[in-house]
């Protein structure tokens, strides 16, 4: 790996914690909304971003109050998602399509963080997966046009590349 | 937000926990969160909860200094507690008033429920509250080391974090100096519906990754002049030292699991 490459996924990942714990009205537990979980988009500018937003969601969920759950669980979120996402965004054309793509795979993938916390709590299942899916999906929707606007002034591509 | 809540704060001292190698606490905590899977009756709960008294106690950590930070918590698992009471309705009726009826499952699982909760929220914060961010890294990264044989870049794994743990404040700073620019400008962040909330965070983020994309610049010449060249043969400024004390506390939560297993299944 490249310093270069490495230390912007050190930055991301300070960047994904920073957002995380300041602009976060609810940023744990069954109602989220994570502003920073619109990161995830930058893998669809290139998939080097991955390895940074992972370790921002493992330091992240480090200040969770669930700790280690969090840790585990959020983690395993985010890698599956990303990765279905970095494997199948290779079949889709045009940067729109391929972030809607990630925002319905995110979205989904949430089932995860209601197992979680019906594991924990006894929430009920397809009711936290409903509220926990509905902050993401919005979030990550609200990142589309965000995140493109954002890689216009600053080439996300080209950053992490050379 | 952040001066109420404790968790993922260090405080630095000098007691036993504090003094554990961070290797054997991470393997600790790891190990507490099974075993606490394995409570299921009166005694293994109530043995959990001494045994979590008996850590705390140990870390010198003040009980009402963790309770106030975890305030937040504290009250979600009160309302589960309450849910599980109310919407349990199963063995004998305890309590009986108009429209409310508590029955003793319902209080079994209720009190059940939160000291699991409790002992884990208690138990994985005195480990953030003991050990330093920095030293966690290392200890993790140490941990990890067996999986490099999977060619994992354990090492780079490591290092990002240590980077952006560094990092973390810095950009909190400026994240928080922004905010206050945009507010001086009449953008509005706290109050008002969700939509226009988030949207009102785009231009909170433009300048943001610019600076941030800035300082990874910068930090990625810095390693470069220099000469970073990856893990192989770098050498160390803290070193990790395993000491009795540590096998003490490995050895303690091996003990801990047996005696739950026994509970478990002899009470």
């Amino acid at each position: 790996m490249k310093t270069k490459s490495l230390a912007i996924s050190g930055i991301i990942a300070a960047l994904y914690v920073a957002v995380t714990l300041l602009i976060a009205p609810f940023g744990f537990t069954a109602i989220q909304f994570r502003i920073s979980e619109m990161f995830n988009h930058l893998v669809v500018f290139n998939k080097k971003y991955m390895i940074g937003i992972v370790v921002g969601v493992i330091i992240a969920n480090f200040f969770s109050p669930l700790g280690v759950y969090d840790l585990a669980f959020g983690v395993g979120q985010s890698v599956l998602a990303l990765t279905i996402t970095i494997i199948s965004i290779r079949f889709i054309k045009g940067q729109l399509a391929k972030m809607i793509f990630n925002t319905i795979v995110f979205t989904v993938t949430m089932f995860l963080i209601a197992i979680e916390l019906h594991l924990l709590y006894d929430l009920p299942f397809l009711y936290t997966w409903f509220t926990c899916a509905v902050g993401e999906l919005a979030v990550m929707a609200v990142g589309i046009p965000v995140m493109m606007g954002l890689n216009k002034r600053i080439n996300f591509n080209k950053l992490i590349e050379d | 937000m952040m001066d109420k809540l404790i968790f993922g704060r260090f405080i630095p001292g000098d007691s036993f926990v504090h003094r554990l190698d961070p290797r054997a606490k991470l393997i600790f905590v790891f190990a507490f969160i099974f075993i606490v899977f394995i409570a299921n009756n009166t005694a293994t709960y109530a043995a959990l909860l001494i045994f979590t008294i008996l850590i705390i106690l140990l870390s010198r950590i003040k009980l009402y200094f963790l309770i106030n930070g975890l305030k937040p918590i504290l009250i979600l698992m009160a309302f589960t507690f309450f849910l599980h009471i109310f919407f349990t309705k199963e063995g004998d009726i305890l309590y009986h008033w108009k429209f409310i009826t508590i029955y003793e499952e319902g209080l079994r699982q209720g009190i059940f429920i939160s000291v699991r909760f409790l002992v884990l929220v208690f138990v994985t914060t005195v480990l953030t509250l003991t050990t330093s961010p920095i030293s966690i890294t290392d200890g993790m990264e140490v941990l990890l080391n067996p999986l490099k044989k999977l060619k994992l870049p354990i090492h780079e794994l490591a290092l990002m974090m240590s980077i952006s743990l560094r990092f973390i404040p810095t950009l909190m700073d400026e994240t928080d100096k922004i905010m206050k620019a945009q507010t001086a400008r009449g953008s509005d962040l706290t109050s008002g519906p969700i939509k226009e909330r988030i949207k009102a965070v785009v231009p909170l983020l433009v300048p943001l990754f610019v600076s941030a994309f800035k300082r990874a610049e910068d930090l990625a010449t810095a390693m470069e002049v220099r000469g970073y060249r990856g893990g192989e043969g770098r050498t160390r400024y803290r070193q990790l030292k395993w000491h009795v004390r540590d096998t003490i506390a490995v050895l303690s939560i091996v003990v801990m699991g047996a005696v739950l297993i026994y509970l478990r299944k002899y009470s």
